[in-house]
């Protein structure tokens, strides 16, 4: 019996050793029947969405996606080795976060060809700067990605008389009457609103407006900005203006629906959030309605939060930024250039694909009748701003009565991206940003509060950017 | 006659293959998945290579050189022997107690196997979802918080993971819970083995529990001791994922919970991605444990060896007053 038994397991295991080369056979002969493969790899679904629909048009390509989060920096890192090793897909998609290491790298094709259809598009010159190195343009994007500043109607008018959105801009309009405008908002709600969620809501807005890039001539330059940043960011957590709920945690969504109860269980509120235009239809609204929770011990559902829904409006805030976006860009060496190109073209520079985009066409139904198997939840809500002025001018008044006009009571948030989007400058960016940024993180928070000085917090801050980028030099 | 001795000659060489069949799969594996690697880490930590470019040259002892002035990985260095210790020193110490009493024969506690399951579990799961739920327990809007603050444990909320201290006791408590259960499996096992006679006849002569745990069980153990903790310092100096997976990555708050191992993905991962210097990281990292795990085996055993002889000159000077 017991041999009986070993045999068997021994079988077992010899089948679980080949049933993995069996796959790649298959893969080989379906390679030879004439399918044409692309590989896509990307931290988000989004690019999925698009290659559902680009079989639309060709149902001959078979499209393998892979998706890897970002989170801490996992795709970045798989990306390079994959690159290194040359076993890389046909097609990345690239955040802005990471674009630039990779536009300055010599791993991506020359894609300058295409740039007389974004010409022709009036594709926003800032997301081809952001793409272009030595003169080449290596990749594009679907989206531009201009920011707002988005607030609570309700807590407008309870603390400024008013929910006007022109008179609240004025109110904040620069960061000085944003900080007096916070200490207002705590004043009158006795500390029970906070003016935004975090410090980090805010760090984008001074990274945008920057002087001068972070590296100079190969040297660490730290703008006077940033300066600026490290009072105001003091000021909001010494005086309780921001909430200490971090971005991308649970506090920080609970305060979008009103849910956010503090350590006692006392309810508390958060009055704007600082986001792009993706950020409405993919952050702010799926979280401003209730949430169903379970009660404990039992399989009864209670709902937390309320729908604040129609309780917003959007404004430019203190000062222009833009926040994120997506680029797509085709790997050098792929056996699939043209096709990988079409990709790209599809994607990014097609006026039809970008309408269907930005306009809600692509359905979870729309989809699934392409590909059945992409399961229930692959969808592209309306509103995304598309990265082509010809298209945006095109569409822009559908969004007048849109799910995300009714949102913002009314407002059109598409029209105020639309006359920002063109101002956006992005010539500050470089390679280095994230990796940078990130290491500014720990010394802000020391010095914000109160463990370090400016000059402990400064000099951290240096090492860790030492630490990251080696070759630097750091003063 | 000579034919029998002819076959069994020949059946006696093919036995003699067979033990290095059977071993071939290791040892094909060992240097194809092990050796080479290492060697490979060895010869990579003397090159500046990066995975952004294609071209790299020796520079001989350089990334050694830029790492011990560099202050993180001095950092590192000591934060993990801090997390390791903090955690090993509880974990081997309930380990032991609770192995005690689960084998004790006058306690006869009941379930000892499902006891051993429970503390078992924790290893079970992924080190991934342990981070992400301990995140969220301990974040400021979090449960902890939230009961902690109501029943007046703290005064006000604690961002724990803006807190070294707290951050080190959060990470040194989970690679504890994770663990502590292996190390009672494997103490058990060891306790377990050792013959029930020994305590019989120390029951005669009027032991004490205390007496015959360090008489008897301690001495006995030993082997057992020294395989967990070289094992555990091996896994130690390794430490990755739950410090990384539970804040961003790069051992925040103040590095306070950068590992070397941490250290390690932070150059591999750097935005030119640095292998050289992430290989002299790893080379440091195998050197460490090589040389603890050596020393460990070294003190115990000469320890073992000392005692023995004492022992034997003890026994014999109790038998002669016996006699």
């Amino acid at each position: 019996m017991k041999k009986l038994i070993s045999i068997l397991l021994v079988l077992l295991l010899t089948v679980g050793l080949f049933s993995g080369c069996g796959k790649t056979e298959e893969q080989a002969n379906s390679n030879q029947t004439g399918e044409k493969v692309l590989k896509i790899w990307s931290f988000t679904d989004e690019i999925k969405t698009m290659s559902v629909a680009f079989r639309e048009k060709h149902p001959d390509v078979k499209i393998e996606y892979t998706m890897i989060p970002m989170t801490n920096g996992e795709y970045q890192t798989k990306l390079k080795s994959a690159l290194q090793s040359g076993e890389a897909p046909d097609i990345i998609a690239l955040e802005a976060s990471f674009v630039r290491e990779f536009i300055e790298s010599d791993y991506l094709e020359d894609l300058s060809d295409l740039l007389p259809i974004a010409q022709e598009l009036k594709t926003y010159q800032f997301t081809i700067d952001m793409a272009t190195h030595d003169g080449k343009v290596k990749a594009y994007s679907y989206q531009a990605t201009p920011g707002a500043m988005f607030y609570r109607r309700s807590l407008a008018k309870k603390y400024f008389g008013t929910d006007d959105p022109e008179k609240i801009q004025e109110l904040v309009s620069d960061m000085k009457k944003f900080e007096e405008a916070a200490k207002i908002v705590k004043e009158k709600s006795k500390g029970n609103t906070y003016m935004v969620a975090s410090v980090g809501d805010f760090t984008n807005l001074f990274f945008a407006n920057r002087e001068k890039p972070w590296v100079v001539d190969g040297k660490l330059y730290i703008d006077p900005k940033i300066d600026e940043l490290f009072e105001i960011a003091k000021s909001f957590r010494q005086n309780g203006y921001e909430a200490q709920a971090n971005q991308w945690q649970e506090g920080w969504f609970a305060g979008m629906n009103d849910s956010l109860v503090d350590a006692k269980g006392n309810p508390k509120q958060v009055f704007s959030y600082f986001l792009p235009t993706w950020g409405l239809p993919y952050v702010l609204m799926p979280n401003s309605s209730p949430k169903e929770v379970k009660i404990e011990g039992s399989d009864k559902t209670k709902k937390v939060g309320k729908d604040t829904s129609g309780d917003w409006a959007c404004i430019r805030g203190p000062m222009p930024y833009q926040w994120g976006g997506t680029w797509i860009a085709v790997v050098k060496g792929t056996k699939n250039l043209e096709l990988a190109k079409d990709f790209v073209k599809f994607a990014t520079l097609d006026e039809e694909n970008l309408k269907n985009w930005a306009l809600g066409v692509y359905t979870n139904e729309y989809l699934k009748k392409i590909d059945p198997t992409i399961g229930d939840k692959l969808s592209q809500g309306p509103g995304d701003f598309v990265s082509s002025q010809k298209v945006v001018e095109e569409i822009v008044d559908k969004f007048d009565d849109a799910s995300t006009s009714k949102f913002l009571a009314g407002q059109n948030s598409y029209r105020s991206f639309a006359e920002a989007a063109p101002y956006i400058s992005l010539k500050l960016l470089q390679g280095t940003d994230d990796a940078i940024q990130r290491a500014l993180n720990d010394p802000l928070n020391n010095y914000v509060s109160g463990k370090a000085t400016k000059e402990q917090a400064i000099k951290q801050f240096k090492e860790a950017v030492k630490n990251t980028l080696p070759d630097l030099i750091v003063e | 006659m000579e034919q029998v001795l002819k076959k069994r000659k020949h059946s006696k060489i093919n036995k003699n293959y067979y033990g290095y069949i059977f071993t071939a799969p290791f040892i094909i594996g060992f240097l194809l998945f092990s050796l080479y690697p290492l060697v490979y880490t060895f010869y990579l930590s003397l090159t500046d290579m990066t995975l952004m470019s294609k071209s790299y040259k020796f520079i001989g002892l350089g990334n050694f050189k830029k790492l011990f002035e560099d202050r993180f990985f001095i950092q590192s260095f000591l934060n993990t022997w801090k997390i390791w210790l903090i955690n090993f020193i509880p974990q081997i110490g309930i380990a032991m107690l609770l192995a005690v009493w689960f084998t004790s024969t006058r306690l006869k506690i009941r379930f000892v196997g499902f006891w051993r399951t429970i503390f078992y579990l924790p290893n079970i799961l992924m080190p991934a979802t342990i981070a992400v739920l301990f995140f969220n327990l301990f974040s400021y809007y979090g449960p902890v918080n939230q009961i902690g603050v109501r029943i007046g444990l703290f005064k006000d909320a604690v961002d724990f993971f803006r807190s070294s201290a707290w951050t080190v006791s959060i990470v040194a408590f989970i690679q504890w819970w994770m663990w502590f259960g292996t190390t009672l499996i494997i103490i058990m096992a060891g306790m377990t083995s050792i013959s029930p006679s020994f305590y019989e006849s120390a029951m005669v002569d009027g032991a004490n529990s205390w007496q015959m745990f360090t008489k008897i069980t301690l001495p006995l153990l030993r082997p057992v001791l020294v395989y967990i903790l070289v094992t555990s310092l091996v896994g130690g100096m390794q430490m990755f994922d739950i410090p990384y997976m539970l804040t961003d990555g790069r051992g925040s708050p103040n590095g306070s919970i950068m590992t070397m191992n941490i250290l390690m993905y932070m150059k591999f991962s750097s935005n030119k991605g640095h292998i050289g210097a992430a290989a002299s990281v790893g080379v440091m990292i195998f050197l460490v444990t090589s040389i603890s795990a050596l020393v460990i085996i070294k003190l115990l055993k000469e320890k073992e060896s000392k005692r023995e002889i004492k022992r034997i000159n003890r026994g014999v000077e109790g038998y002669e007053l016996h006699g």
